[in-house]
């Protein structure tokens, strides 16, 4: 709505209002501060936390992982489970063995010396996903929630979401490239499966409805002409329920991070946690721990349902059987094909582009995930 | 004229007053419809007697009398009877024939010197006995006797009043400057155009001076008190030299400081935006005056918010002035007379807002003539009559405006094509003059607001103002005016894109005002201010209800509040010496909170959040939930070292007990209002200020430095991701905050001449402090950070060149520090993205911002009695298409943070305006 709003705005002065990309000129500061990311799963399910420092604007690093810390979580209930290293930053447990109802909090010891303590936290039930729908516009494709406690008692939500989706490539081989100019008969894989994350924060609220009804909420969106529903797609849908100072955390991190700037829009603001460090208060922790349960739902969506097309520019390329030629030609390009004239006696290949031709070129992983 | 007076002044020098009158000729005559002329030939012929009249004015008068022997006094006092004119004869046997008025031929007693027959080389006329007489502006050595006539003047003060009106349409001249000639005081009319004036008794010059009129000066005898009402001309080609003298008088001899004045001819001359002539915009061109950017009309006044401004218009309040985001302010310059915006000596009057009065007139309609007005810009038009209803007695004046700003939507690319904006208002004024002593003034105003943009979301606005006013004279020196208003705005948005999700949300704030405001002008050192008032409040803070069958909207409803705010105030404009003068005011404001309302009691010493609700409290409706009271003390002081330099100093305090709730930068749509209540104090505010005055090139130019130091107690500053609308506990999400402000202005100003303008420096801070413990958070670990409107330097400098009448430009170049912002320090991953990690509120600072209007007013023709009157004004905003930063943020996208620097006014943008007067 904002950034409409800007287009109106512009519009009203004669197209002259504009938005430009701008560079700052930031003052060094050597701010570090300590990320917790994460949900303590009070199902049955894995528990994963992730943490990591904030980092400066220009660093190049995309990300800097908290290694080899010290994660408990301690129940009221006099119970005590660790969450282990699983690297790059991820700390997990297969099933921490919550209660509902129960309180628990998380403890952290990084190298540094320091110990950061998370507020007492209810172990929160959540709903079951009642339903992941989809809708099909010009511009692309919008997955939404659907979910309702008939207790009344969740009103606040935050999804997250694991997404997985099929790609084939173009030209699938029978023939494989070797080395120099020996091609064999073979084939590289041609459908892989490529796998994403949530990329926003996704939350909801019933709190203003009579029932605790949540109704299309939107989720994600999917821009057309997107590789991801190529072929087929699937998403795994994760629900929790929030405390309501926990949806204002996030509902603020969100404002904070993905819709400043605009003429209504608030300003950014400190974002305070339940996270603190035990020696120093003052000290910013960023992330809003949360103990629920979490549910989740996976649908799939086909190209075809969605009437997706992908296009894709590939060249085919015959050339002669000939190593000279070969050579000149392959590897920037891959042979998939071949004419053959008799059993083994190839007169020419049909070459493509190698993202044409082999899927793990385009990112993608051949093995085929449980599910699909 | 056929014997001219004018002979007349020049020819005699000293009267005789012989003792013994000469035996009087007797005239025998029969007149049967005789022209005047013949009569007075007739009666020349046969006597001594010799006549000196203007032909013009006798030429309708037929004379039918039969004179039998009777003194030529007797025969004219029968030619005359029931007519208005006046005769007299001197001991010269010479007559006076004339209309309204009386010549006296002896001069009074006790006059000059006192022997009553040494001076005298001016015209003498006396008032008639109707006591109200309206003189027009005539030469100078002109004499009005004022009083009951008595032959020794009685050392002492004598108070005169009356009216001062444009000759021509009998409206009221308003803010003239009417100042006695060898006293450095002056004093202004009111908003009617009303004075009182004490002065010596005896001889008195007058000078009267006004915008727009030419310059009056006016002989007076007083006896006793007294009522004359002048009338002024207008001055179309030497509206600049007026001007001077008008500011000459205010700057150095006005007791307030801080007080900027503008009528509209000098509004009209500075360039905006499509060149609709804006009010609030040049307002923000004043020192002291700042603004957080151009999709904003909301201004902040020396380090005051945006809502600590009380904009007046014709004493209603005004709760949102801007039309469209803010692009335009609400109020139609072709009514508009002037304004007045007080920054530092707010008259003990006004109350309730902390910062500034924004004092809006409009114009009283012609009393003589229908005229009207019409323009064409590109986005809007407007449309103005006006003209007597009963002519000299009452009179209307009716302007409008609206939009058409969609055609501009239809050509964005879609979906924004869909957008639909537009804008209106209307404003009605009403006069009627009962009699001298009583006149009423009735005012409506409206201005609508309505945008959609592509989406089913529906935001609207309006505020709605009604205002009857009666001012009377219970005798010259004390005057009184009661007034009687409604105030209401509201907005509301809706949306139906999602039918179970459809709502209205509705907001709205009514206020009944009722104010008497006294003037009692003691003596020529004392005039005391006072009155009462009362203001009762009733805010709907929030409905969303749903839209249509079909929505889950589950209704949540703000519960209304009701106050009832009121003030008695007295205040005395003391001339201590001619140098001196004083202008001290108390005002005592008393807010009651009133129910029907549930208020939530918090555990003291816990911060102010839901979990540590102690209590709700229910309150039956009427009954007083709690009161704030205390006094405001309003005292300004000028000390003149001469003619062309004086020295003011003011101190001020002011409370507000209604606060705008907004965390947006600029003024929204959606901001609301909240009354103080146990929870939220009012805001308290107290301001020193000193100033130095000096006009230089015999008052051509004018200089002043004006500096002041202000604290604010109680503003109103935001919890972190505070969350406004349809909050229940909205106490629960605000900081009492500290704030303190300093500055220096400097001003330069030519008001007068081919070349005119001001150039001002400011350098100025605000600085706040949230560190309430009742909040239980604090910003920036409460340590002391500047406002988001805190610009540090600020110079502007507005030009206006006459080439000649019909054709002027205008250069308009404003510069500022870029106004604070809360900028990204870092970034982390969160949610699979990367985020921004924010620095410590407004510790960065947008780009500054400059910008450079140009624009050309063409006059179609001068011809004063030439039917219509076109002009045209032509211009270009942002001459230098300088890209001047609104606002500069990052955001996230597909996991990367992105710079982004946002400007309202990217490039040019030309302008064309049309305007005709008929």
């Amino acid at each position: 709505m904002m950034n409409r709003l800007l287009y109106m705005v512009a519009a009203l002065v004669l197209f002259s209002g504009c938005k430009e990309e701008y560079d700052f000129p930031l003052r060094s500061n050597d701010v570090s501060l300590l990320v917790v990311e994460g949900v303590l799963n009070a199902g049955n399910g894995p528990t994963q936390i992730l943490l990591s420092r904030t980092m400066k604007l220009d660093e190049v690093v995309q990300f800097k992982p908290v290694l080899q810390a010290q994660l408990t979580v301690e129940g009221k209930d006099n119970t005590s489970k660790p969450l282990s290293s699983a690297g790059n930053g991820n700390y997990t447990n297969p099933n921490l063995g919550m209660t509902i109802g129960t309180e628990y909090r998380l403890r952290i010891k990084t190298t540094d010396g320091k110990e950061y303590l998370s507020e007492w936290l209810v172990a929160r039930n959540t709903p079951e996903i009642d339903s992941v729908t989809w809708k099909r516009t010009p511009a692309g494709l919008t997955v939404f929630n659907h979910t309702h406690d008939p207790s009344n008692n969740s009103r606040y939500y935050k999804w997250d979401y694991d997404e997985t989706w099929q790609i084939n490539s173009v030209f699938p081989s029978d023939y494989v490239w070797v080395s120099g100019s020996t091609i064999i008969q073979g084939s590289l894989p041609s459908s892989c499966w490529k796998y994403g994350k949530a990329s926003t924060i996704i939350i909801g609220s019933s709190a203003q409805l009579q029932s605790d009804v949540i109704t299309e909420l939107p989720a994600f969106f999917i821009a057309d002409k997107s590789e991801k529903i190529s072929v087929r797609y699937s998403v795994l849908m994760k629900q929790q329920t929030l405390s309501k100072k926990a949806y204002e955390y996030f509902s603020l991190m969100k404002k904070n991070t993905e819709s400043l700037g605009t003429i209504f829009d608030p300003q950014p603001s400190e974002l305070r946690g339940n996270i603190v460090n035990i020696a120093d208060p003052s000290e910013i922790v960023i992330g809003y721990m949360n103990a629920a349960k979490v549910t989740q739902k996976r649908i799939f969506i086909t190209a075809q349902q969605a009437n997706w097309s992908y296009p894709q520019n590939c060249s085919n390329i015959l050339i002669p059987n000939h190593p000279d030629t070969i050579r000149k030609y392959v590897p920037i390009y891959l042979p998939w094909g071949a004419v053959e004239t008799g059993p083994g006696t190839v007169t020419d290949y049909y070459l493509s582009e190698p993202h044409c031709v082999d899927c793990t070129r385009r990112g993608g992983s051949p093995t085929k995930p449980s599910y699909w | 004229m056929r014997r001219s007076f004018l002979l007349l002044i020049f020819s005699f020098c000293v009267l005789q007053l012989s003792a013994q009158d000469p035996k009087l000729p007797l005239i025998n005559g029969e007149f049967n419809n005789t022209p005047f002329a013949r009569f007075v030939n007739h009666i020349e012929a046969s006597t001594p007697y010799f006549f000196y009249f203007d032909a013009r004015q006798v030429d309708s008068i037929r004379v039918n009398v039969k004179a039998v022997d009777l003194p030529l006094e007797e025969l004219l006092k029968k030619v005359f009877l029931n007519t208005d004119f006046h005769f007299s004869v001197d001991r010269q046997q010479r007559v006076y024939i004339t209309r309204k008025f009386q010549i006296v031929t002896t001069l009074p007693e006790g006059f000059g010197t006192g022997s009553g027959n040494d001076t005298g080389n001016k015209q003498l006329l006396v008032l008639g006995e109707e006591d109200e007489k309206e003189i027009a502006s005539t030469p100078e050595n002109k004499l009005y006797e004022v009083g009951i006539k008595t032959n020794t003047i009685k050392p002492g003060r004598t108070n005169l009043s009356g009216y001062v009106r444009n000759e021509k349409s009998s409206e009221p001249v308003v803010n003239a400057t009417i100042y006695l000639e060898g006293a450095s005081s002056s004093i202004s009319t009111d908003a009617y155009g009303y004075y009182t004036l004490a002065l010596p008794s005896g001889r008195n010059t007058l000078n009267i001076f006004s915008p727009g009129m030419k310059d009056a000066k006016f002989q007076l005898i007083m006896y006793s008190d007294g009522k004359l009402d002048f009338s002024m001309k207008e001055q179309v080609s030497t509206l600049k030299e007026v001007i001077v003298s008008t500011q000459k008088v205010s700057n150095i001899k006005r007791v307030q400081m801080g007080v900027e004045r503008l009528n509209i001819e000098t509004i009209k001359r500075v360039p905006t935006v499509f060149g609709e002539a804006d009010v609030l915009r040049v307002v923000t061109t004043l020192p002291g005056v700042k603004t957080v950017g151009e999709a904003s009309t909301g201004f902040n006044v020396r380090g005051g918010s945006a809502d600590q401004n009380l904009v007046l218009l014709n004493d209603a309040t005004i709760y949102n002035p801007s039309h469209f985001f803010g692009m335009f302010s609400a109020f139609n310059p072709e009514i508009i007379k002037d304004i007045e915006l007080y920054k530092s000596s707010i008259p003990a009057e006004f109350g309730g807002r902390l910062s500034s009065v924004l004092d809006i007139s409009t114009r009283e309609g012609n009393k003589k003539e229908f005229t009207g007005s019409a323009g064409i810009g590109l986005v809007t038009s407007r449309f103005n009559i006006e003209g007597p209803i009963v002519k000299d007695k009452t009179s209307f004046i009716l302007g409008g405006r609206t939009t058409y700003a969609n055609w501009l939507m239809k050509l964005l690319p879609d979906p924004y094509d869909q957008a639909k904006a537009s804008f209106n208002d209307g404003n009605l004024v009403l006069n009627h003059r009962i009699n001298p002593n009583n006149d009423i003034f009735i005012t409506g105003y409206f201005s609508n607001d309505r945008f959609n943009l592509a989406s089913d979301t529906t935001y609207g606005y309006s505020n709605r103002n009604g205002s009857i006013k009666w001012k009377h004279n219970f005798n010259p020196k004390l005057i009184s005016y009661f007034t009687a208003g409604l105030d209401e705005y509201k907005y509301s948005v809706n949306s139906d894109q999602n039918k179970l999700t459809a709502y209205d949300l509705n907001f709205d704030i009514r206020q009944l005002n009722f104010k008497s405001d006294f003037s009692y002008l003691l003596d020529s050192r004392h005039t005391f201010d006072f009155g009462a008032s009362s203001i009762l409040y009733r805010l709907r803070p929030g409905s969303f209800t749903p839209r249509g069958k079909e929505s889950l909207v589950n209704p949540d409803i703000v519960a209304p509040e009701q106050a009832l705010e009121s003030a008695i105030y007295f205040g005395d404009r003391f001339n201590i010496t001619s140098d001196l003068s004083l202008n001290a005011g108390i005002r005592y404001s008393v807010f009651n909170y009133l129910g029907a309302r549930n208020v939530n009691y918090y555990t003291p010493g816990l911060p102010k959040e839901e979990d540590n609700i102690a209590e709700t409290r229910e309150f039956k409706k009427g009954s007083i939930i709690n009161t704030y009271h205390g006094p405001e003390y309003r005292l300004s002081l000028r000390y003149a070292i001469n003619d062309g330099f004086s020295i003011k100093a003011a101190y001020n305090t002011l409370r507000q007990y209604i606060h705008m709730l907004s965390n947006t930068m600029a003024i929204a749509p959606t901001d609301i209002w909240k009354l103080s209540d146990p929870n939220i104090k009012p805001q308290q505010g107290n301001q020193v200020s000193l100033g130095f005055y000096k006009n230089l090139k015999s008052n051509t130019i004018e200089t002043s430095v004006e500096i002041y130091y202000k604290q604010i107690k109680d503003y109103l500053d935001y919890k972190p991701g505070a969350s406004l609308i349809l909050n229940h506990n909205v106490e629960t999400e605000v900081i009492n905050t500290k704030g303190k402000a300093y500055g220096a202005e400097f001003m330069v100003k030519k008001p007068g001449g081919k070349l005119n303008g001001w150039v001002s420096y400011t350098f100025s801070r605000i600085l706040l402090q949230a560190n309430d413990p009742d909040a239980g958070i604090s910003v920036n670990n409460g340590a002391w950070y500047p406002a988001n409107y805190d610009k540090p330097h600020d110079a502007t400098a507005v030009g206006n060149f006459r080439v000649n009448h019909r054709f002027s430009i205008s250069l308009n170049m404003t510069y500022s520090t870029g106004r604070p912002i809360t900028l990204p320090i870092g970034r982390y991953v969160y949610g699979g993205a990367q985020r921004v990690l924010y620095s410590d509120r407004n510790s960065y600072r947008i780009p500054d911002y400059f910008r450079a209007d140009f624009s050309m007013n063409i006059d179609g023709n001068f011809k004063a009695n030439k039917t219509t009157r076109n002009s045209w004004t032509i211009g270009v905003y942002n001459l230098t298409g300088r890209r001047n930063p609104f606002s500069v943020y990052y955001v996230s996208e597909n996991g990367f943070i992105n710079g982004y620097k946002l400007s309202i006014f990217g490039n040019m943008i030309p302008f064309i305006n049309y305007n005709i007067r008929f």
